[in-house]
């Protein structure tokens, strides 16, 4: 279930990255309530989330996911490159997830 | 570098030098409020324990401030690096203190991996349009090294 709220929880920090940059420095109202919205959200998951994982650890996850979810999405939908350099951060940042996971320690 | 030629750069540096320190004040002040953040969010058991949660609304702000006012001066793809960098290595090191939390060799071996990936991806994105922005700079900056060198 922890997973699950963490899931949730990166999937609204997305939101959050995407709406804080439609909100150009907080003038449009509209992205600015989204982008708050969102971080609401995000906090409350991430709060249910960390019920089960570490502070320290279900912090890094959401954080660092979310970054991953970001760069794939941007190159996806929003015509940003994935160049070696994004990709050597999204390998470190799964690779570092795996090893938590299979270390025991997530 | 000469005195003379140090005293006419740091004269014409100074007012970007000032507001460049307050813009990484705030940017560090915001990744400790990010700390506050992820340790009060932690201790609010999923919002059931008051104190907690009105800390974690507070920090929530306020690391919000404090970047978005850094963000006015520092490039965001360094911003966002230190700041999710600070945020999460604070997380690591002060859960254990505040919380029944250990850290292991094999988790913060693991941790710093992510947070390492975080930090570098974060800083991908200056490649975009800054590294056009800034290219001339280091370039400059390195001329002038140089001809400090010819000096000495």
């Amino acid at each position: 279930m922890h997973w699950l709220y963490l899931a949730v929880a990166v999937a609204f920090e997305i939101l959050v990255a995407i709406a804080a940059g439609k909100a150009e420095g907080f003038k449009n109202r509209k992205w600015t309530s989204i982008t708050l919205a969102s971080g609401a959200a995000a906090t409350f998951f991430l709060s249910k989330a960390l019920l089960t994982f570490d502070v320290g650890v279900g912090y890094a996850l959401w954080t660092s996911v979310a970054g991953v979810g970001i760069t794939v999405l941007g190159a996806l939908f929003f015509g940003q490159r994935l160049n070696l350099h994004k990709a050597i951060g999204i390998v470190l940042v799964i690779g570092g997830v795996v090893g938590l996971q299979l270390s025991g320690s997530a | 570098m000469s005195n003379a030629a140090q005293n006419t750069a740091t004269a014409t540096a100074a007012t970007t030098k000032n507001s460049s320190t307050n813009a990484w004040l705030s940017l560090l002040l915001a990744g400790v409020f990010e700390i506050g953040y992820a340790l009060a969010v932690g201790g609010s058991e999923g919002f059931t324990v008051l104190t907690w949660s009105l800390v974690a609304v507070v920090f929530f702000l306020l690391t919000l401030y404090a970047l978005s006012l850094a963000l006015r001066t520092i490039d965001v793809s360094i911003g966002y690096a230190v700041w999710a960098g600070i945020g999460a290595v604070g997380a690591a090191v002060l859960g254990p203190l505040f919380f029944d939390e250990t850290l292991t060799v094999a988790k913060g071996v693991w941790l710093a991996v992510i947070i390492v990936g975080v930090i570098w991806l974060k800083l991908a994105d200056r490649t975009k349009p800054a590294a056009e922005a800034v290219a001339p700079a280091p370039s400059a900056g390195r001329l002038a090294d140089r001809a400090d060198a010819v000096r000495a």
